[in-house]
């Protein structure tokens, strides 16, 4: 029976959220299509995300387990997902659209000879493929787009299908996989400035973004501590992850992430639509700016016309208050 | 060295749209190189300024498409190939990567440069597609790029942190606008650019079928994206103000 495979991405041995949500949907395109959702994960140590699994419900549960796959590198996880395709020819390979994913859509695509879909807000299956939404014009408009093909490999943005947990036992099998260093075609000198403990932003409930109205230590020092109340993570504009105020995987936007939490305060940003593109989706948004006219405005739930250095300092007292209660 | 940069000629996302029928029409005709592309051209000349070499930028498009040729040509680039199509095909990023990789095939680069993505559309997928095409390593959203030997440097923006990573030669490498601000070419640079080559390849000599499996996606249509009403505006003292919103992200909102 043909299958929908889920790519299951896992981080430190956690699974992402993210990925759950495409499984969540496959599982329910599966249901009422008569087919078998199948999830698979790729990782140096893969088992204890495999167990993890079983109670979000997938059909089957595949495991490619090596040593390689510590860090991200695109050789590796292409082959991986290559042998992945070809042992399962499932109808639709599903991954959450992460730097990690858009890195070897296009390649699998050109080797699979399949449609690639990336980026979607919605997927369907057809007939003969997959009908999909995605936003385009820097989220300004959705495009409706199918693609054919006895395999469609999607990547579905974050926050487009809530997780539902459902009982299974699926069994986990492994996939044979052997990989020798002298197949890697690039290679990984370093990496720089990971994250490490910090709060996901792709998948953080609430987010703090900062834009170039927050000018120097006294405004970051309000942001954090904002961040710190709330329990949210920072994410920032264009603006100052360019100026290296903040890290640049924190650029939310068209060229950085997609966010969707629950609560978006966005402090001296001017909604850009490149910004507006990343965060658009989030639940309740929240804009300080000190120019009444700006165009993050027309999405703001709650728009503070001010000085952030003057709106920060009470607004933070009142949520400590309000956490309190 | 041999740098290709493959550019695209891409609609203006900031001139006015309007749907109509399910179609998407620009009012103004407005159209500029790819942000991404030219992010990627840039980086091309500061290695050539370093290391020296020669720069092709390589387009598939249109006739109107050729002032986007010329712009990067008076950014600096050398010589540019036009695949010239009619504008009116249905081609997707499978077809562009097919097309690019037949252009390619007897080609001889040190590296190719993409945009990570194309900015009217954000699939991000040709540069990784046209690696795999043509066999090459390739590294993707590059935020900088070395010439270390013969080999080259590419730091990558990934999930969480860069990575650095050493992609040998041929290879292609897919560039993010966070690695450069592109130049503005100066009135030498666009003197100079209409005496620069431009190669015109009618797309069909490319002994490519465009219309049929090498296009994999279509659209059915464009839709309106739901809007979000703009909530209440607060304005005056920042003290009454901060209480008043506090406690309606806790009642009303539930989100603290
Ligand atoms: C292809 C492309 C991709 C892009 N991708 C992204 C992306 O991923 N993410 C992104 O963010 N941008 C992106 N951009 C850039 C984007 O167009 C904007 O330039 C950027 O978002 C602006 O950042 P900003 O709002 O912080 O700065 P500005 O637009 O300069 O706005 C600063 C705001 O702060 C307000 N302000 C100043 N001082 C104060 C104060 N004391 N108190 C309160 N308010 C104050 C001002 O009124 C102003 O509205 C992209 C652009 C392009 C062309
Ligand atoms: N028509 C085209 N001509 C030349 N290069 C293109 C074309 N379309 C896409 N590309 C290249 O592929 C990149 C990614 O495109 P896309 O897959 O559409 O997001 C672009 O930034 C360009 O470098």
């Amino acid at each position: 029976m043909s299958t929908l495979l889920t790519y299951i991405s896992v981080s430190e041995g956690k699974i992402k959220r993210s990925s759950l949500e495409v499984l969540s949907r496959c599982n329910e395109l599966a249901a009422q299509h008569g087919l078998k959702s199948a999830a698979l994960v790729v990782d140096s140590d893969p088992s204890a995300a495999a167990e993890q699994l079983k109670k979000y419900g997938p059909d089957l549960i595949y495991t490619i387990e090596n040593p390689i796959f510590k860090n991200h590198l695109n050789t590796p996880l292409l082959k991986a997902l290559t042998t992945a395709v070809e042992k399962l020819s499932p109808k639709v390979v599903a991954f959450a659209s992460t730097e990690g994913s858009k890195d070897i859509l296009g390649a699998l695509a050109a080797n699979q000879k399949a449609a690639p879909l990336a980026d979607v807000s919605e997927f369907e299956l057809t007939d003969t493929g997959v009908k999909a939404k995605r936003p385009v014009m820097a989220s300004k408009i959705i495009s409706a787009v199918q693609a054919e093909g006895p395999t469609v490999i999607l990547t579905v943005r974050s926050g487009s299908y809530d997780v539902v947990e459902k009982a299974g036992d699926a069994a986990i099998e492994s996939i044979p996989f052997e990989f020798s260093d002298d197949q890697l075609k690039i290679t990984l000198k370093e990496i720089i400035g990971a994250a490490g403990d910090k709060i996901d932003l792709s998948e953080a409930e609430t987010v703090i973004a900062a834009g170039r109205g927050v000018k120097d230590d006294e405004g970051r020092k309000l942001i954090d501590e904002l961040a710190s109340v709330l329990n949210a993570a920072i994410g920032a504009s264009r603006a100052l992850t360019e100026a290296g105020v903040y890290d640049p995987s924190l650029q939310i936007g068209q060229t950085g992430k997609v966010v969707s939490p629950q609560l978006y305060i966005g402090i001296g940003i001017s909604g850009a639509i490149q910004h507006v593109a990343g965060m658009a989706n989030s639940k309740v948004i929240v804009a300080i700016n000190k120019d009444a006219d700006a165009p993050i405005f027309e999405i703001a739930d709650y728009g503070i016309v001010g000085d952030l250095y003057k709106v920060l300092p009470p607004f933070i007292e009142e949520l400590k208050k309000v956490k309190s209660n | 060295m041999k740098f290709y940069v493959c550019i695209k000629q891409v609609p203006d996302v900031n001139a006015p749209l309007q749907i109509k029928d399910g179609q998407l029409i620009q009012d103004a005709d407005r159209n500029i190189l790819n942000a991404y592309d030219a992010s990627a051209v840039e980086e091309a000349l500061v290695m050539k300024e370093a290391h020296g070499g020669e720069i092709e930028v390589v387009l598939i498009g249109p006739e109107k498409a050729k002032e986007t040729i010329r712009k990067a040509l008076a950014m600096g680039a050398d010589s540019g190939s036009h695949i010239l199509t009619t504008g009116d095909e249905n081609l997707d990023s499978y077809s562009y990567a097919t097309l690019l990789a037949a252009f390619f095939k007897d080609k001889e680069y040190s590296y190719i440069l993409c945009g990570k993505q194309s900015q009217d559309t954000d699939a991000g997928l040709t540069g990784s597609m046209l690696a795999e095409l043509l066999g090459v390593p390739y590294a993707t959203n590059a935020v900088g790029l070395e010439v270390a030997n013969s080999s080259m440097l590419v730091k990558r923006q990934g999930d969480t942190g860069q990575e650095l990573l050493e992609v040998p030669s041929p290879g292609l490498v897919t560039c993010s606008n966070d690695m450069n601000d592109p130049r503005i070419p100066n009135l030498k640079g666009i003197m100079q650019s209409k005496r620069k080559p431009v190669d015109t390849i009618p797309v069909n000599d490319l002994g490519v079928d465009i219309s049929g499996e090498n296009v994999k996606t279509s659209v059915i249509s464009f839709e309106e994206k739901p809007t979000r009403e703009p909530g209440k505006k607060y304005e005056g003292e920042p003290d009454e103000i901060a209480k008043q919103v506090a406690q309606l992200l806790d009642t009303a909102e539930n989100v603290i």
